[in-house]
């Protein structure tokens, strides 16, 4: 074909099998700018799930790729982690990530100079912790994490995607074991985030801190800390995921008598109840599950306060609410058993 | 004629002159009392005689007349002998030339290298200047600008046309082809992430309700084995404080009976002890008899003292006799 340079910023692709090794090849080069274009072209093959296989079973392409994360130039480094962050698009190449020694380099990285770097880096992190044993493996690194989540104090944009994903990757690695979060003093930075005007770092703040809440000390921080007014406030946001998310911490954490005492002090039986009893015709698929969510967290966290005897005094007036709802009626097969057994709570006697 | 004018110069200030202008008079060679100044006979400046006409490099000539007129001579001597008088008044060393003697007069000579023929006739050349007769005039040749550059040239071969839609299809359908491949693998890719999200969002919601309930009963147990324990220990607390009642009043049942018998044999082994006494008794007991034992024991004592001695002379004279006796009957 006459083009031999059809696009000037990629390098150009053998046919066949051949592409990825003469890629690779191409990567030893000493000129960053062919380096670069090799990284591009490399960044398109990954897309495809055979050419993973064949990158992560290949001899020694992985190892090539840690040389790669000390190269001086910053756009090569930017480009070898997007390669990463593709390739763990995949449960294979997510493996071979975590049997392969790349992942101390990587946490090196971390603290790159160049921002988008350090962008692509937290994406890679992300989509490891997709996988359980990724998480497991980043464990590790949650006290970094937190020293990273102090510090991003600017309040950019890409500071704020940067924010968003470091936020996930904590809540995924909190879920299997929240104690290293905790120890860094988790439940007080979260805090914080939890007021902050972006959506998506108080929907991810909120998910974290449910991971966190799950364990005994995350109940007690959150009431030690008097998080639970603001809590309460994240349930009349707008997005509805931030309510879900909100609802869980809640939720956890009334089992707790201390955060019963709390939450009864602070009137939150009225707006669980209006959550509950809210219902939405239209709605997309998405939100029927957001509100799916919302409405099992709040019929919990209704059931955990009605074991207090002001809240089922409380709630033994409105109970025929939420009878209905525990109707057969109710199409949710999951709802109406949740409902079900806060109606059985409620009518307990000792 | 020229008239130079005579500027007196101070060497130490500088020289200034203004004044309107004006015409030059028309005044005669020969000078009369001047009269005022008259305005009147301007004149052409072109038909003024005084006006210097000609070339102005070939003036320094002698005038023909070798004879200066007495008058001037003797004026310019006048101002000779002012300014001589001016300058040595002034300065210190002037070197003047000498006046002339009498009969004699000061010419000015050439005195440099190469003498200057001077002469009124003013050296003129002709020159003169005539067209030729005209020519046809040649044709003008051609311009051809210098060559500059290099030289390319192009040639259409046999075979080299082509017909661009039919054979760029090819090529278009690979391009597009591959765009679209890659561009699907990118979207199948994106949605099997969304896919996966979205999988673990729903499982993650429903462990998170189970857990919720998981671990609200897990409290809830806990706070019913709690309070079962403190009403256990409430109860053992109870039944313990019940028993040791019923001790404490089985105790003081049997102390009180152990007692009641107590007493009289108390005081029955107290006075067998002797701890009950009559003092009058007690009294003579321990002094009384004493004493008596006492005297009693003397005076026996006393008795015992002289059998003993009675049985002491008896022994002795025993003794006496049966010496004397022996000694009798060995005798």
């Amino acid at each position: 074909m006459a083009g031999y340079l059809i696009d000037p910023s990629r390098a150009p692709v053998a046919f066949g099998r051949r592409a990825v090794p003469q890629l690779f090849e191409e990567l030893q080069q000493p000129e960053a700018d062919r380096r670069l274009r090799a990284l591009a072209s490399l960044c398109d093959l990954m897309h495809d799930p055979e050419r993973i296989y064949q990158t992560v079973n290949g001899a020694g392409f992985l190892e090539q790729l840690k040389v790669l994360f000390e190269d001086e130039d910053s756009s090569v480094r930017t480009k070898t982690c997007e390669l990463l962050h593709l390739m763990t698009a995949h449960s294979i190449g997510r493996q071979a990530l975590l049997s392969s020694s790349l992942l101390p380099s990587l946490s090196q990285l971390v603290d790159d100079s160049s921002s988008s770097c350090r962008r692509n880096v937290h994406r890679v992190l992300n989509r490891l912790t997709l996988l359980p044993a990724g998480a497991d493996a980043l464990l590790a690194l949650v006290p970094k994490l937190m020293l990273k989540l102090r510090g991003e104090e600017d309040e950019e944009e890409e500071e704020e995607e940067v924010q968003v994903l470091l936020l996930s990757t904590l809540s995924s690695c909190s879920r299997l074991d929240a104690l290293p979060a905790l120890a860094s003093d988790g439940v007080s930075l979260l805090g914080h985030k939890l007021s902050h005007r972006s959506p998506n770092i108080r929907r991810e703040a909120a998910a974290v801190m449910m991971a966190l809440s799950v364990c005994e000390d995350g109940k007690l921080k959150v009431c030690e800390e008097s998080l639970l007014p603001v809590l309460v406030d994240l349930l009349h946001d707008e997005d509805i995921e931030v309510q879900a998310n909100a609802a869980g911490v809640i939720m956890y954490t009334v089992i707790i008598t201390t955060g019963k005492q709390q939450c009864l002090d602070l009137d939150v039986i009225p707006i669980l109840l209006e959550l509950v009893s809210k219902k939405e015709e239209e709605e997309e698929e998405k939100e029927r599950k957001s509100r799916k969510a919302l409405v099992m967290y709040s019929l919990r966290a209704l059931t955990a306060l009605a074991e207090a005897p002001d809240g089922r005094r409380l709630l033994l007036e409105q109970l025929p609410l939420l009878l209905r709802r525990s109707e057969a009626a109710e199409e949710d097969h999951d709802i109406r058993r949740d409902a079900q057994t806060a109606v059985r709570v409620i009518n307990w006697r000792p | 004629m020229a008239f130079v004018s005579q500027s007196q110069r101070a060497p130490n200030e500088s020289y200034t002159f203004a004044s309107r202008p004006r015409p030059v008079e028309n005044r005669s060679k020969y000078r009369e009392p001047p009269s005022e100044q008259t305005h009147s006979n301007y004149g052409n400046i072109m038909y003024d005689r005084r006006v210097v006409r000609g070339n102005t490099y070939a003036q320094l000539i002698i005038p023909t007349t070798a004879q200066p007129d007495p008058v001037e001579a003797q004026r310019q001597q006048e101002s000779r002998r002012r300014a001589i008088a001016r300058k040595r008044a002034r300065e210190q060393f002037i070197s003047s030339t000498p006046e002339a003697l009498q009969g004699r007069k000061h010419i000015d000579v050439q005195t440099e290298l190469y003498l200057e023929e001077l002469s009124d006739v003013i050296v003129a050349t002709d020159v003169e200047c005539q067209t030729d007769a005209f020519l046809d005039k040649p044709a003008t040749p051609l311009f051809i600008p210098a060559k500059s550059g290099k030289d390319v040239e192009t040639q259409i071969e046999e075979g080299e046309l082509f017909d661009f839609d039919r054979e760029v299809q090819p090529v278009l359908e690979v391009l597009v082809g591959k765009t679209i491949e890659q561009s699907l693998e990118e979207v199948m890719e994106e949605e099997e992430l969304a896919c996966l999200r979205a999988q673990q969002r729903a499982f993650e919601e429903l462990r998170n309700n189970e857990l919720a309930e998981v671990l609200r009963l897990q409290e809830q147990e806990r706070r019913h084995s709690e309070e079962k324990g403190r009403r256990i220990a409430q109860q053992k607390e109870v039944l313990k404080k019940e028993k040791e009642t019923a001790e404490k009043i089985a105790a003081r049942a049997y102390t009180q009976q152990y007692l009641s018998d107590l007493l009289p044999a108390v005081f029955t082994s107290l006075r067998s002890h002797g701890y009950f006494y009559d003092p009058v008794e007690k009294d003579i007991e321990n002094n009384f008899f004493p004493w008596l034992m006492a005297e009693v024991n003397n005076s026996l004592e006393k008795r015992y003292t002289a059998r003993e001695l009675l049985d002491t002379i008896i022994h002795d004279v025993t003794q006496k006799r049966l010496k004397m006796f022996k000694e009798l009957e060995t005798q």
